[in-house]
């Protein structure tokens, strides 16, 4: 286990802005820059939420007031805290490190978490592998201390309070001992009232008989302590879901092309073809993770409507994908690493290739996946048929990847035959538009009307078709009276009237109407 | 004796298909779809050669843009005509007897065609290999509809219901719909479509304004090569030049009959045809024959000079 702490994550977030902005007045070398110090209210108190290197020395600390804190040193440069950017930056990191594990968890407000058990030999051991981060970090100009043990507790506690050093499994209680309380991550105050009682440093309660702490101080203190001592497990849960399924490499130059990248990914399905052949598994939801030179993560995620494995079909995706992004798909200086991984596995089911229907299924099924990775999944729909009988809730258009077999259809005819059901439009308008219409006499359909400013005079109608409104429902709506209705020109609406004059109560305005659809 | 008879009807068959047909048959799967489309009314099918081209783009336009859902109906029901039939519909013989896709044949002597005879012989001598195009239920049952609109055409004249588009003879679940935000998108997404086999139709629909010639012309070839009917729906009568097939404007037309709005009928102009042409008819949609038929006319509508086409219907 692996715990990064960011010691300065907001004053180096702000000093990064500054130095990667084009503007000479605030960008300036370390040296001459102001001590900097970031504030947030804490009550009714303007305090230090977080001080610079140069801050620090001055004697300045988080938990300081902003007024004493200028009364110390006037010249100091204060910035308002933003948490929100805190933390897409720590987010960032955290997608940042995912080339090292998979299992990265955000420890906020400035932790990291990785657990590196299984990974590190890629690296050529541990030593190595926290060489190659800290050189990335100092890199991009974080301040960090981090420590590696056996549990999450212990190396939290190594990161925070100890020295930085590798710590193996075992160590654990000779690592803990001479670290202070509130290195086992006990609200601060627990750890003194703890302190009042002369319990100062871990080892301090190591050997105590267990009754009498849990008695005094609550199960917290010893919960804690039994987790950084590995006796009980503590789960890490990692920020983004763990693929079942994942296939990386790593370039030893950067690669940029577009074409390169395709190759990259169609490779890398190759290799997890195998994997998903042998469980008997197909994506259907696929993720290229390209980590750029200077610490951007590209993520690109492509959804299939049937489980998938052939290397060309997940390459095909990519291609749609890439150039919907066009312009904001920038690869920088270039990628130093790629990974593809099945976020969502389904059992595939083998298939018999050859003559039949099945071809052209997989043709379609093709077709729905490139349109949609291209436009996105919600432009690509199919109508289903809903169970309800008011017009538009009777039927929804749903992403197409999402719909298998008739989708209601076969009831909906079962439905219209009992039912008799009068014609419906071809084209129902997406919310019914209120109109302006004459009717001869209250109940009957309208003599003309005025839709989108254009008057139409009605010369044979149909109707009423009495529909009710969802009277169970607080949002149920009036009940409609549907009229179809043809005017001079040829053209036929679908009108309707929303009340009934039955149940108007005397003095409200007379009923609406509404146009609905079109037919041909 | 199965086997004669058979050996028969099939050598009938394809001497019917080789005299009305143009061009052998297209398409890339294995099954190979005719090269027209009949409408089933003679008058309109000796215009346009046979029918309406198969593999190739047809521009449907609104005289305005009121009248889309009538122009929307002639698309949906060339649709339905051209491939993508119910699923659950039983032929009956007399429509069995023409293409296996659910259509009248050209109940007219067709016009020799000189390419005739050596294509029906030559297809004939092929024997038991040739049968493959000679499935009993074309594979136009199993051909999907794709609908590829542009966002702002879907709001103003509705999106597709359908419950009505079921009775206009196209069944819902055959039918993708697709919204684009941009017309180029929408090119691509055609192009795409008409590449894929599974596909029958592609109606794109667009508001009024210009298509990029390279585009549409690159529409055309898309269709040419998987033999698919690309159909362009537009808001407004294009002014442009194009190399559509043919350019029909189709508006409403009213019902004849006194009381209530009738069966759906649209006034349809043949504006343009690359094969022969123009004209204007009013057409009908037959629910129960699940084809247009050529209504009485509600008013007189002029016919071309050399041909009478309501005389010979009635």
């Amino acid at each position: 286990m692996l715990s990064l702490w960011l010691r300065r994550l907001s004053t180096d977030r702000i000093v990064r802005l500054r130095d990667s902005s084009p503007s000479p007045r605030v960008a300036g070398r370390s040296e001459e820059r102001a001590p900097l110090v970031v504030t947030g209210k804490r009550g009714n108190v303007e305090v230090l939420t977080a001080v610079d290197e140069a801050a620090g020395r001055l004697g300045l600390s988080p938990g300081l007031t902003l007024a004493q804190a200028r009364a110390m040193h006037p010249g100091i440069d204060v910035v308002a805290e933003d948490i929100e950017a805190d933390t897409v930056l720590l987010e960032s990191i955290a997608d940042w490190f995912l080339r090292y594990t998979p299992l990265v968890a955000c420890d906020a407000p400035d932790g990291l978490l990785l657990d590196i058990s299984g990974c590190s030999h890629l690296y050529g051991g541990e030593r190595a592998l926290v060489a190659d981060l800290s050189g990335r970090l100092e890199h991009a100009g974080f301040a960090y201390s981090l420590a590696i043990a056996g549990t999450i507790g212990a190396a939290w506690a190594a990161a925070h309070y100890g020295k930085p050093a590798n710590h193996s499994g075992g160590e654990e209680r000779a690592l803990l001992a001479p670290l202070p309380l509130s290195a086992l991550r006990i609200p601060p105050v627990t750890a003194a009232s703890l302190a009042r009682v002369g319990l100062k440093r871990i080892g301090d309660i190591l050997d105590l008989p267990r009754a009498p702490l849990t008695a005094r101080f609550g199960s917290d203190v010893l919960r804690q302590l039994d987790r950084a001592l590995g006796h009980e497990h503590e789960p890490l849960t990692p920020r983004l879901p763990v693929a079942p399924y994942v296939a990386e490499q790593r370039f030893a130059e950067p690669i940029a092309r577009e074409d390169d990248i395709l190759a990259v990914a169609r490779r890398l399905a190759r290799r997890l073809q195998f994997a998903l052949e042998r469980r008997g598994d197909g994506a259907r939801r696929i993720e290229l993770t390209l980590f750029r030179t200077d610490g951007m993560v590209r993520r690109i995620a492509a959804g299939t409507s049937r489980p998938l494995r052939d290397p060309d079909d997940i390459r095909g995706l990519f291609v749609e994908r890439l150039a919907a992004l066009a312009d904001a798909f920038d690869p920088g200086f270039g990628f130093d690493m790629a990974r593809l991984s099945v976020i969502v596995a389904e059992p595939c089911p083998p298939q018999q290739i050859g003559i039949g229907g099945g071809e052209d299924e997989a043709e379609l099924c093709r077709l729905i996946d490139r349109l949609s990775a291209r436009l996105g999944a919600r432009r690509v729909q199919r109508l289903t048929a809903q169970d309800s009988h008011i017009p538009e809730a009777a039927e929804a258009a749903l992403p197409a990847q999402a719909v298998n077999g008739d989708a209601g259809w076969t009831a909906f005819r079962r439905y219209r035959e009992e039912t008799a059901l009068s014609p419906r439009p071809l084209r129902l308008l997406t919310r019914p538009e209120p109109i302006e219409a004459v009717a001869e006499v209250p109940d009957g359909p309208p003599l003309r009307f005025r839709w989108r400013r254009a008057l139409h005079e009605v010369v044979a109608a149909e109707g009423p078709e009495r529909i009710e409104g969802a009277w169970w429902s607080e949002h149920g709506g009036p009940a409609r009276d549907y009229f179809r209705v043809e005017d001079k020109s040829g053209l036929r609406f679908w009108l309707f009237r929303a009340g009934l004059y039955r149940d108007l109560v005397p003095g409200s305005p007379a009923p609406t109407w509404f146009l609905h659809g079109t037919f041909a | 004796m199965g086997l004669v008879m058979n050996a028969q009807l099939r050598q009938r068959l394809l001497a019917l298909r080789g005299t009305t047909r143009t061009a052998p048959g297209i398409g890339n799967g294995f099954g190979v779809l005719p090269a027209v489309l009949p409408l089933g009314i003679a008058a309109i099918d000796t215009m346009l050669g046979g029918g309406l081209m198969r593999g190739a783009l047809h521009e449907i336009s609104a005289p305005a843009e009121t009248h889309t859902a009538a122009a929307t109906g002639f698309a949906l029901g060339l649709a339905a005509l051209g491939g993508a039939t119910r699923a659950t519909r039983t032929p009956s013989p007399r429509r069995g007897e023409g293409w296996g896709e659910g259509v009248l044949p050209s109940p007219l002597p067709a016009p020799p065609h000189p390419t005739s005879r050596s294509l029906s012989s030559g297809r004939a001598s092929r024997g038991p290999a040739g049968s493959v195009d000679l499935s009993p239920l074309g594979r136009g049952e199993k051909r999907s509809v794709l609908w590829i609109a542009e966002e702002m055409a879907r709001a103003e004249s509705g999106a597709p219901h359908g419950a009505g588009l079921d009775a206009f003879g196209l069944a819902p679940e055959r039918l993708l719909t697709v919204t684009v935000s941009h017309r180029r998108d929408l090119l691509w997404g055609m192009e795409e479509a008409l590449r894929c086999r599974a596909v029958g139709v592609v109606i794109g629909e667009m508001r009024p304004g210009k298509i990029d010639e390279i585009a549409v012309r690159r529409l055309s070839l898309a269709a040419g090569e998987s033999g698919a009917l690309a159909l362009l729906l537009r808001a407004a009568p294009a002014a442009d030049s194009s190399t559509a097939a043919t350019r029909w404007i189709v508006g409403a037309a009213s019902s004849a009959i006194a009381h209530g709005p009738g069966a759906p009928r649209i006034a349809a102009h043949l504006v343009r045809n690359r094969r022969g042409p123009a004209g204007s008819w009013i057409l009908e949609w037959s629910d129960s024959d699940e084809r247009f038929i050529l209504a009485t006319h509600a008013q007189p509508v002029a016919a071309p000079a050399f041909d009478r086409p309501h005389r010979q219907v009635a």
